[in-house]
Order: C-alpha cells, then structure tokens, then sequence
C-alpha cells in the first residue's frame, strides 16, 4: 500500500537514440527512405478518451510527427486513404515472455537426493531461484512468428520477461517489429521482476510457499547489506538485485491470495509491485483495493464444463462454476472499485483469445473507454514509458492499429497494424455479397442462391424443389461454391468463377464429370432484419451472487454479531464454578457478559438450551488447515518461515471444524526439520481474509521437531544427505543454532552501543531473519511448539534449552510425555498429545492412551490435539478417552480440547472458558459434549454463529440450486457453441505434519 | 535377559508384579465349564434388545440368550453377575491389516503385501501374527474376530476371518480363504494439464491392459476345473470357488461409476458373490446396489466429505442413509491398525447421524457376518452360535462409556490386558512411588 516510487527522469525515452543502426556496415548500397507516411480521413484514436474525426496521422522514420484534423499532408508523403476506418494506439502487453528463450523446468523427481547448494558457477548468490542478475535484453532475440500472433491482436509493444525464478533480474521494453533487435529495443531495462516460483531452480530450498517468501524477505535483507558494505562479500546477484529495484517491480501472483502476500512483502521493504494476476481477484475486491497495488490482468477465462453426465458433473467444483461465469466480469469490477490495471494476454494458451476476451469484459460492464486505457496508456505509464507509447502523439512511436470499425464491435476487424511505422497487413475487410441470386446451371432449371451469414462467413443456401446448404467461399472476386442436387443426394456440384458486377459467373462439374457453364444473377440484396439476425445475439449478462469465500457454504453476507442468550442449558464454564445445570450464557458484543440463572437481557435473541449443553470453543493446538504448505523441510533450520504468509482462508476444512466446535487453531509448521516455523493462530471466522483470521495481539510461537522426521528415517534410501541423521545431531543442531544466535544478538549489541558517529564508521552486521527469530526465543518473545515422541529426546530438548536459557511451551504429539512427566513439570513445559495414536512407527510403539491422564496428574498442563482435519472435528470426542483409559474426570477431560489448549497458547485470558469477559468463543451442544451422540447446534467465534446447523441445511439447498442453475447454463453456452472442457480433478489438500510432497498420481483418481 | 540389580532393589515390588504382562497374554483355556451373564441389558445384534437378559454358553456355544426369567431352569451353570451392563456380540473388523503389520513404518514388519499385480493364491492367514502387541489393545474395547485383508496389486491374494484370542493362525481361524480381494483399477480423470495429462494417458493404458488381463485371467479360472489340466496352476485353480458360490469376492472400489463397471465386468465373467468394500460413493449407486444385491462394506466414516459441496457430515451420515436404502452394509475402521480399537465408535458416529443405535451396532456384528458368510457360527447372541461376547458397564458405541468388563471367545474368558497397561501401570506406579519418597529421592536425573 505504499505509492509508486518516481523514478529519476534519466530513465525516460532518450527520442532517437535506442533505435536506429548506423553503426551497423551495409553490404551494398544504402537504401534509407523518407518514411514518410499519412493517413487520412481516419477516425483517429490519439488516446484511451480522445477521438477526432475525419482526421490525419502523419508519421516520419518510425514516429508520429503529427496528427489532427487539420494536418497538412507534405510534399512527398505516401498517402493512405483511410476513410471509413478507425486508427488506435497498438496495445501495450506488460507481461510477455516475446523474444525470450522458454524456462526449461528440470523435473528431478519424487525421492531425489537433497540438492543443497545453488547449482549456477560463479559469483553468484547461494540460492538458485534468486537470479537478478538476468537481463532479459541480452537474452531477447526478435521472433517474427510471435511478433505475427501478438500484431494480429493489436498489440506494438512488450515487456519481455525472463519468468525464471524468484527474484528474476530486468525486463526489457520492445516493439513488436520485425527488425533487427537493436532497432526494435524500446527500453533496455524496464522493470524489475519477481514471483514466488522457484522456476528452473533445481535446489532443494525453498520448496514451500513460505519458503519462497521467507527467501525473497532475506534477499532484500542481503542486498541492503551487501550495498552499504562494498567488498565484504562479492556478490553478482546481490549486486544485481539492488539494481533491479531502481525500475518498476512487477510481482508475478497465481492468485488472489498471492496478490495479497507479495503486496505485504513489499510493503515491508516500502516497494509498490505491480502485481499481475490470475484472474480471480473479483473474489476478494476488497482486500485487493486495499493493496494500492496496479494490476496485470489476465483475461484467461475458464471454458464451460461439460456437464451433461450428473455422475461427472459431480466432480465440477461450485467455486469452478462460478469462476466460469463470473470472470468476464473481473476487470468490470477491478474499474468500479477503482483498480488500476493493464490487460496481458500471457495466460492465453491461444492469442487469438485476445481480443474477443477484452470485448467480453467490455460486454459484462467495463466501460469501452477503459479497456482502450487498460491495453494501452496504463500499461505504458507503469512502465514509465507513456512519452514513447500508449498513445498517439507527435514524437511517439508510430505505433498504431487501423480497424474496420469500433475496436469494440464483435465484428471489428483489425486490418493492419503499424510497428514503428512499418505497416503489417492482418486482414482485408470482407467484401459483402450477400442477398439472392438467380442460378442457372447449364441448361437446367433455374434455383435461387441465397448468400447469408457474415460477410467474412458467408453461408449458403441453395432452393430449388428443396433447400439444400452448401459451401461458399471468396477470394478476392474468384468465388468457389459446393453443394448436393438435392437433399437425399450425396453427389455433389462443384462450381468455380468470379464476379462480375454484381453477378458471379463461371465454369463447374457436375456429379457425372461434365462440365457446365453457370452463372448467378444478382436479385436483392440482404435485408436489415436478415442481418440483424446474422449477427450474434448479444449475450445476456446475468451473474450469480458473490459469495464470502468464493467456494462452497461461501455466503452472499457474513453472519453478525448478535446478543444471545442460552436459557437453562447445562453449562461447562471451566471455572471454578465448574459445571452448572439450569444456567443461561448472555453473549454481547463479542464478549460473554454473563453466565448464570434466570438472566434477561432485552433484545437478545433467545436459545432455548434445554437439555442442551455449552462449552468454551473448542482450541486445536496442533492443526494444518488452512495454508497453503506445511513443511520448508529442506535446510536443519528454517526459523525465518512465517506460517502466516500462507494462510489460505478459502479452505472448507474452516468450515467442517466450526462444525465440529473448533473456534480457534494454531497453523504449525510441519515437522520435517528440528526448527521449523512460526505459527499461525487463527480464529475460523470463516468468509473473513488471511488477515483477519489472526488471532489479533497473540504471541509467536515456532515448531521445533525431533525423532524420526527429523533424521528422516522414514524418507526412502536418498534422504540420507541433510544433517542430522539420528538424535545426536539433533542435539547439536539446536547447540550449534543458539549458539550462533547469541552471537548474533551480541554483535548487535555492540553496534547499537556505538555512537551514531562510530556507527557510521563501523559496519552494522547483516540483519539474518532466521537467527533474528532464534533471538526472539531467547528473549521469551517466541515460544516453543516441539513435536516430540520418546524420552530421550524430550529430555534432551529440556536439557538444551536450560543451558541455552530458554523454556520449551509445549511439547506436542509428546507420546512418551507420561515416562518423563516429572521432568516435564519440573521445566514447567505443556504437553499436547494424541488421545489414543501408536503403533504406526519405531518411534511411537510404546505410545499409550492414558498418556494425557498421567501428564495431567502430575500437574503438566496437558492438551489433545488433532494434526488431522478431520480428527479436529471430533476433539470432544478424543479428550472423552482420557476419562476412559486413565480416569480423568470429565471436566478435566474437556479441558483438554478447550483450557488447556488457551493456556498453552498464552490465550487462556481470553479463551477456554465460559467467564464474564472472555471472547465469546461458544459452542452449544446437542448433547453431553464427551458423548459420541454430541453435535454442535451453533458454534460461536466473537458472538457471530459461524456455525448454525439450520442455516447450513438451507445453504446446502440453496448451493445445489445456483449449482443446478450454472449447469443448465453451460449446457445452454455448449449448445450455443461455446468451448468446453471436460471435468477435471482438483483435490483440496488436506495436510499433516509429516507432508513435505504431493503424490502426484493421486490427483488423478476419480474419488 | 539380565536385569540390573539396582533397579531391582528400587522397584522389584512393581516389576515382579507386572512382569508377566509384558508380552501379549496367555490365550485362555478352553471353557471348562458352562457360564450365564445375568441381570444385563442384551444387544443380541439382530436389532433386538432385551431387557433384565441372562446369556448362557457352555463348551463355548451359546445355550440361553433372552430373558432372566428364562434361564431360571439352567443348572450347573456358573453365574456371573453383570446387573446393568451391557451384553453384546463381539465386533468384528471387516478389511483389516490387524496382525498382518505391527509398526507401519517399518517394511520389515509389513505382510499385507506380495509382489505381483496377480495374487489370488496368496493366503494372508499365514502371515498372521497372533503375538501382535496391538491385538490385545483392540479386543480391549470389543472387537473379537476380524478378516485378515491383503493389500496391494490388483488381486491381492485372498483373506481369511481369525478370532483374536489364539496361539497362533491356526487356531485362531473362524473361516480360512474365505473370498479374494480385488482392487478395481482406479479410473483416471484428466487433470486439465497438458503434460500431466501425457501421464494420465500412459496410466490409462495399463489400465485398459490391466483390465484386459484380468479378463483373461477370470476367463481362464473359470474353465480351468474342467479342463483338468495335467499341470496345476496355483492361480487359477485358487480362484475356483468364485464360480460355485464357495468364495467371495471383495472388490475394492469407491467411485460410483468403478462399482458399476466392476460389478458387471465380474457378473459378466461368471463370479457369484461380491461385496463392494470401501464404497466411498455406494450412495450413488444404491439403486444397482440393491438390484444387484451387492453387499458393502464402507470404510470411511470418520472421513471428511469428497467434496467440498457435499454436508459436511455426509461420512458420518452415510450408514444411515445406505440403511434407508436397503443395501446390507457392514463398517470398518480404515484409519489406521492401531485405531481398529476405535470400531464400536464409528458405529457410534452412524448412530449419532440417524442409524438406530442397534442398526449400528449389527453394522459391526451381524451384518458384518453375513458379509463374511460367518453369520451361521458368529455376528449375534443367538442359541447356537459361538459365544464370543462382550460385555461393557456402558453403551459399547460411546467412548464415554465403553467400558469392556468382560469379553469371550468362543466361551472361553479372554483376559483384557495389555501392553499399553502394563506401561501405565509401570509409570503410574513410578509416579506414586515417587509421592511416597521423601523429595529429591526420586530417579530425576542431571540435578
């Protein structure tokens, strides 16, 4: 959200000076022209809002020289008479990989050894996926194919990109000329590129999204570093990135989400991107206008699936129906919010979608005006290049297409496009013969010819005794037809000739090989109403209702807080008060107001909660929904991953555990390496964005793991690279990380003591966000989630942090917490276990089920967690099997899955309990919340029932209806001739802590 | 094993009386004499309660099952008070690995699978590991028999039911090579991507000559009985009883359009009885369920739905909605071996979503029998069949109250410990001793 940083006006089009070749020899004479050119009687376009009429664009060597209606055309000016037709600026694509060599990506495959280091030689940085040092100028060779395909769509000029990586060095700003690249070079270096795609990068780090971020988060760091601290590290790359952000940063985002993540990296290092986009970000207007950030927008519409089979139709998602229908109408709703944005057609697998795509957008709303401005002054002032494109003004590129008609007209025709004055021929405009024609064929008797369709499709239609359909085609004046005697016949005439006048006449063969004289005399021609109906039917724009999130039980409107009073329930407060029958919950303002008997609260919406029973909402301490990537497993230690990058709030397991009781979550890092991640802790408003699911003012918390992940001993025979290899390293890993850590902080110390003056002499230390993260836990500003199993290792871990001097929070999954938990109390450290998981490797087969009940004895703050999105929903049930196999009583029971969780989470004075005060995190249970039988009837977070179990039979109804609706749509749009696709597979992930790669054959099963 | 002699003077009072439950129990002795439960609530398994019941069995067969009154006449019987509780037919896990692995990360520990697409002649039976840590654990909540299920290629070999109270395999058999388990190829849907769909079409066409194979394989077993053939062929004549009704075959499959496609390729090739197990989307295809009398076995209850579209509870609630369909089904717990324990409560969570609560428990009784073709000996309290019976204080479906006071096979009286308490009982004890001692006297090491 911050403005676009100026650039320094040095960067600006230097006229004349990057396009010509005089240094070039010639073989031959010279053979330089006046290049002189008008066009009159034009309607000309100058810019997005500005048309004259009956207007002259003259042009000189490549650029305008004037244009006006009262131009005066000189002496020795080629002359095109260009009446009747209208002149635009050529479209501008900012986002295009014209001219650039294609990004090989080099699969190594599912069970490869770890690659640990960059594979590229030189002195370049240590990770692969960071190559700024690309310039996309020294690899662009004109390609006159490409060039043919993007002219024939209006476009003159490009922004060529490497798309290679995370941070991906220079993009050059060129014409789509065909000429020599020195000529056609707009810009050298025209913006900086970035992405979170690792691209052709072959090395391990950074597998994960967040990873991705983390990466890029440290290289702005490095390159800062590595720019006030000349000499101490030669570094190309570093080097190279600094530079880079003097232009234009354009952020390559795969989703709407993604828009919202690179926009907050930047703005952490006070860069506006310009964000190209996927199509999708009408889903979430709001936050995407909150970024500031000018968009690329692709017009990349889905095509309508083929859902004739109800079976297979099944499989079509609501959000992938949707999106069908409603993505012409993204860039309508990007210009009514305010957006700026440019169009790209580099997500089209056909250019030839281009244009007609753009005229869609314009049909579903946007105005014709400013889809002329998105294609081009837009993307020319982004570029900083508006002086030399974009529109047509003397001195600027004589870049300019010449169309039939409207731009905007479904039958406009671009019929040539000028590239720095050189003109490309696209098409002619079709010559119109349509209307009825007598023929005559040899002797036989005459039939009527009637020509209908479009002047550049014409059909035709043959009546005689019946009405037979044939083929007709032109070509220039010479007309080839074809079609059968009769209907029942299968023989058919072919006939070649040519116009003369207004008739056609010529020589043909009969079925029987004889040869015939033919002519067709010209009778009336075409009426209005036939041509009315010739041209397409306008296409009623009818759109569904948005909905929050934009994917199934997503709602047109988010519930709202209420105040709520629960009468006479059975109620678990948590409290001293313990469990109280006959009570009543006042819940107001987000908060509970009030628990006890007999309350009234006038205009409260009343529950009766008659042999019902509440509890606090429900808290995971170890969960994995929601995000989009679980395990950076790749390096010993990856402090620096914030779980919080990825946090994907489309997820419908939010929804499934609202049904199960679950209010809030914490998001862990997987457990695939000894330090891990920072959490996450969301609360499941559901339909809110990533950001407002946080938890607001939690503390940071960070995975740790040990055991067999860790040493992936579990991993295949090739996982036998990265340290640590077996529990020894892991000591030492974290020994080793500390240790550097204290380092760490003391050499800041001993900078920040220096006066401003010795500091300015002194160089600071590089700021390493891993270890800055490390600092945090020591300083008690972080806490420990460690995923654990056996005593060894528990005990090890205790023992490093008291010689380290920091406390460990929580021990999850902590399966043999129960053999150590007097050390355990002894530390003061949590444990937050499976109620009843063994057996399923070496490391957890003395695991047992009366685990949380002997930590809990022994006074260890004990808490049952999921690690599963589908155990989540069922905690209440799993914290009951404590009071089965070790005899915990049933309100510590639910502790377990409520308190517990709250003060492991730092949380409890907020949550976990049912207390005057605390966030009305509430569930209303239709039965003993420790039973089987019990169901949550209303699952509350801050007073909103995000869960109610009526309204989600009414929304299930209501989804199968706008389902029902959108598939009798596209069967309307197949039988209309609409393209189709057939239903594909898309698996919502569902991750777990050991999850580092995706089973790629899985994906491809129908259930 | 030699055994420090420090430890022992600090704990030898706990090890000596714990020892012997270190390793899996003793399986018990035949039933030496006749025995009635009295004063018990009976979930007989057919859908039939009675109330203030007494069962009694001898030579481990059920003799009296209903009512206390009636049993007034039985002599000689040795009387077991079980006032309030609880009587129920032992659970049987259907589709299981129980005893075929015991650490599921561990290869060496894995015999659910062979090598080959190919293996009807491969018997799990054999593999079967009575002394299994986790088989103890699982009857301890009431499951007593369970079908030993290979896993893997497309015929995975063929399945056997075992009781879990026994010496070794061949004791433990209650139906040996009772069917063969097939695994539908998965059909294949496009991803939309183009070079992901070049894989997908490799992948299409080993499945079309998968297909191709097991049709000439079934062709060939079905005629090869007749031939009489002068050289055997394990694989085929180990198919024969699919053609005369001797065994089942289990075909694994989920999608909707697989079940059909399957069903009808196995009708087509003579096969008589087939059951449909995991069964994701049984619900769709009810109506040739039923008209095809195919049985099912689901396996995913405590599932999240396959689609985001779908209720949210559609797992939980699809038993009751294939009951009102009419398809027999049985459940099974597919999560994990260790989780078998957790059978009674997927019934449970059917009977939280609409399945009658005595429905649900035939779920993993009797119907579960019926499926199995062991209903003749097992799967209901009923005069005549084994008494392999459970008792729990509580509803047996509710971790609540699942409380398993006594559990028989075969009448003979199964002891429920096992290792898991054993470890408790270790630790627990640790941790009172460590009450009792005076402080800093306990073991806590590095002060």
């Amino acid at each position: 959200m911050k403005k676009i940083l100026t650039i320094a006006a040095c960067l600006a089009f230097g006229a004349g000076s990057a396009m010509a070749q005089e240094t070039f020899p010639r073989n031959g004479v010279y053979d330089e022209r006046p290049g002189l050119v008008a066009l009159t009687n034009a309607t000309i376009h100058t810019d997005y809002k500005t048309t004259l009429n009956n207007a002259t664009l003259l042009i000189r060597n490549g650029k305008v020289e004037a244009v006006g209606t009262n131009v005066k055309v000189p002496a020795g000016a080629v002359v095109v008479d260009a009446k009747g037709k209208h002149i635009y600026p050529a479209f501008v694509d900012m986002f295009s990989t014209y001219g650039l060599p294609e990004v090989k990506r080099e699969s190594r495959g599912w069970g490869a050894a770890p690659q640990m280091e960059s594979k590229k030689e030189g002195a370049y940085n240590w990770n692969q996926a960071i190559r700024p040092e690309t310039n996309a100028v020294e690899l662009f060779k004109a390609n006159s194919k490409q060039a043919d395909e993007l002219r024939k769509q209006g476009f003159g000029t490009v922004l060529a990109i490497h798309r290679d990586g995370i941070a991906r060095g220079t993009a050059a700003l060129v014409t789509l000329a065909d000429k020599r690249e020195n000529e056609v070079i707009v810009l050298d270096k025209a913006a900086g590129a970035l992405s979170f795609d690792k691209g052709s990068s072959t090395q391990d780090y950074p597998a994960s999204l967040m990873g991705s971020i983390a990466l890029l988060r440290q290289t702005y760091l490095d390159a800062q570093w590595n720019n006030q601290n000349p000499g101490r590290e030669q570094n190309i790359s570093l080097k190279a990135f600094t530079d880079a952000n003097r232009f234009p940063q354009i952020f390559e985002a795969n989703s709407k989400l993604d828009v919202l993540r690179a926009d907050k990296v930047g703005d952490e290092f006070r860069t506006q991107y310009i964000i190209k986009t996927n199509g999708d970000e009408y889903q979430m207007l709001n936050e995407i206008k909150a970024t500031n950030a000018p968009l690329i927008v692709s017009v990349n519409y889905p095509d309508a699936y083929n859902v004739e089979d109800p079976y297979d139709a099944r499989r079509v998602s609501l959000d992938a129906m949707k999106h069908w229908e409603m993505a012409p109408a993204n860039a309508a709703m990007l210009q009514k919010a305010g957006i700026t944005f440019a169009f790209t057609a580099s997500d089209l697998k056909d250019k030839k979608d281009f244009l007609p795509n753009v005229r869609k957008a314009v049909k579903y709303g946007l105005p014709e005006e400013e889809a002329l401005k998105a294609l081009t002054v837009t993307p020319a002032k982004l570029l900083k290049a508006e002086n030399v494109v974009g529109s047509l003004d003397a001195g600027k590129l004589a870049n300019f297409i010449v169309t039939s008609g409207n731009l905007f007209a479904d039958d406009n025709l671009i019929l040539e496009n000028w590239v720095q004055g050189d003109r490309y021929k696209i098409t002619e405009v079709p010559s119109d013969y349509r209307g009825v024609y007598t023929l005559k064929i040899g002797n036989n008797t005459s039939k009527k010819l009637k020509i209908a369709g479009t002047p550049d499709k014409p059909e035709l239609s043959v009546i005689g005794a019946d009405t037979v359909k044939g083929k007709i085609s032109f070509n220039g004046n010479l007309v080839t037809l074809s079609f059968t005697d009769s209907k029942k016949s299968n023989e058919t005439i072919r006939l070649s000739g040519w116009l003369a006048d207004k008739n056609l006449q010529g020589e043909g063969q009969l079925p029987d090989a004889s040869t015939v004289k033919w002519s067709a005399t010209f009778s009336e021609a075409m009426t209005q109403q036939d041509k009315k109906d010739a041209a397409k039917k306008a296409e009623e724009v009818e759109l569904g209702k948005m909905i929050y999130p934009f994917r199934a039980y997503g709602q047109t409107e988010l519930p709202k807080q209420e105040t709520v009073l629960i009468k006479n329930a059975t109620v678990w407060t948590n409290e001293k008060e313990g469990k109280l029958e006959n009570t009543d919950v006042l819940i107001k303002n987000g908060k509970i107001a009030k628990v006890g008997k007999n309350l009234s609260e006038s205009g409260a919406k009343v529950i009766d909660g008659t042999g019902k029973h509440v509890t606090p909402g429900i808290i995971d301490e170890h969960s994995h929904i929601a995000l989009n990537g679980v395990n950076e497993g790749t390096q010993a230690v990856t402090a620096e991953v914030r779980m919080a990058d990825v946090v994907n709030s489309d997820d419908v397991n939010i929804y499934r555990q609202l049904a199960g009781g679950v209010t809030t979550s914490q998001l862990l890092h997987g457990s695939a390496n000894p330090v891990g991640g920072q959490s996450a802790i969301i609360k499941l408003r559901w339909g809110k964005s990533p950001q407002d699911l946080m938890v607001e003012g939690a503390d940071g918390f960070i995975k740790f793991a040990l055991g067999e992940n860790v040493k992936q001993s579990n991993w295949g025979n090739t996982q036998t690279i990265r340290f640590p290899q077996s529990r020894m390293g892991v000591e030492q890993v974290y020994v080793d990380a500390f240790t550097r850590a204290k380092e760490y902080e003391q050499a800041w110390k001993n900078y920040n003591k220096l006066s401003k003056k010795q500091q300015a002499k002194t160089a600071a230390p590089r700021r390493d966000l891993e270890l800055e993260t490390l600092v945090e836990i020591l300083n008690g500003k972080r806490h420990i989630t460690c995923h654990s199993y056996v005593q060894s290792e528990i005990n090890m871990m205790m023992k490093v942090a008291d010689e380290m001097g920091f406390k460990i929070n929580t021990f999850t999954h902590i399966l043999e917490g129960y053999k150590v938990a007097d050390k355990m109390k002894e530390h003061g450290v949590g444990g937050s276990t499976f109620s009843d998981w063994w057996a399923y490797k070496m490391e957890v087969k003395d695991a047992i089920p009366q685990n949380a009940g002997i930590m809990h004895n022994l006074g260890v703050v004990t808490a049952i967690n999921s690690d599963d999105a589908e155990m989540a929903r069922r905690l209440n049930q799993e914290a009951a099997k404590s009071v089965k196999y070790a005899g915990v009583s049933e309100e510590d029971a639910l502790k377990m899955v409520t308190l517990n969780p709250a003060k492991l989470l730092h949380l409890d004075d907020r949550m976990g309990s049912l207390k005057a005060g605390k966030d009305a995190d509430v569930v209303l249970w239709n039965e003993h919340p420790l039973s089987i039988y019990a169901r949550p009837e209303k699952t509350f977070v801050d007073g909103i029932a995000y869960f109610d179990v009526e309204r989600d039979a009414k929304m299930q109804q209501e989804m199968e209806q706008e389902r029902m609706r959108l598939i009798q749509k596209m069967l309307n749009a197949k039988a209309g001739g609409a393209r189709t696709q057939n239903p594909t597979i898309k698996k919502a992930s569902v991750l777990h802590c050991e999850d580092v790669h995706h089973h790629e054959e899985e994906s491809y099963l129908a259930y | 094993m030699k055994i420090h002699k420090r430890y022992i003077s600090a704990f030898a009072a706990v090890l000596l009386s714990t020892a012997a439950f270190a390793q899996v129990p003793a399986p018990a002795a035949k039933q030496s004499k006749p025995v009635l439960l009295k004063g018990a609530t009976l979930h007989v398994g057919n859908g039939t309660v009675v109330e203030n019941a007494a069962v009694g069995f001898d030579n481990g067969k059920i003799t009296y099952a209903g009512p206390q009154a009636g049993a007034n006449s039985l002599s000689g019987y040795e009387v077991v008070d079980v006032t309030g509780q609880h009587i129920y037919p032992g659970l049987i896990q259907p589709n299981s690995s129980l005893g075929l692995n015991e650490v599921e990360s561990v290869r060496a520990t894995i015999d659910w699978r062979e090598i080959g697409d190919f293996n009807p002649n491969v018997r799990s039976v054999v593999a079967y590991n009575t002394d299994s840590d986790i088989i103890p654990t699982v009857r301890a909540n009431g499951v007593l028999m369970t079908q030993l299920t290979p896993i893997g290629g497309t015929i995975a070999g063929s399945s056997s039911v075992v009781q879990l109270d026994a010496w070794n395999w061949e004791d433990a058999i209650v139906k040996a090579d009772e069917g063969i388990h097939l695994n539908w190829p998965a059909m294949l849907i496009p991803t939309g991507d183009k070079e992901r769909d070049e894989r997908l079409n490799r992948m299409k066409e080993n499945r079309e000559k998968t297909l191709r194979d097991l049709s000439q394989l079934l062709s060939d077993a079905a005629v090869f009985k007749a031939a009489k053939a002068d050289k055997e062929n394990l694989k085929l004549s180990s198919m024969a009883g699919l053609f005369d009704s001797s065994k089942k075959l289990y075909i694994h499959a989920n999608y909707g359009k697989e079940i059909i496609e399957s069903v009808n390729f196995a009708k087509q090739h003579g096969v008589k009885n087939m059951v449909i197990v995991g069964a994701g989307d049984a619900l769709a295809v009810a109506d040739f369920l039923k008209a095809n009398n195919i049985p099912v076995i689901y396996s995913g209850v405590h599932a999240l739905p396959s689609r985001a579209e779908e209720d949210v509870w559609q797992p939980y609630k699809t038993p009751y909605l294939l009951h009102k369909a009419g398809i027999q089904f049985a459940l099974d717990y597919d999560l994990s071996i260790h989780g078998t324990r957790n059978l009674p409560f997927i019934a449970g969570t059917a009977a939280a979503f609409g399945l009658d609560k005595e429905q649900a428990l035939a779920s993993v009784t009797l119907n579960a029998a019926k499926i199995l073709g062991i209903d003749k000996q097992a799967g209901s309290v009923e005069v005549g069949k084994d008494a392999t019976i459970v008792v729990s204080s509580g509803d047996l479906l509710d971790m609540r109250t699942n409380n398993v006071t006594y559990a028989f096979i075969q009448g003979r009286k199964v002891n429920l410990d096992d290792k898991q308490q054993y470890l408790y009982k270790k630790f627990d004890n640790k941790y009172k001793e460590q009450k009792k001692a005076p402080a800093g006297a306990t073991t806590s090491a590095g002060k």
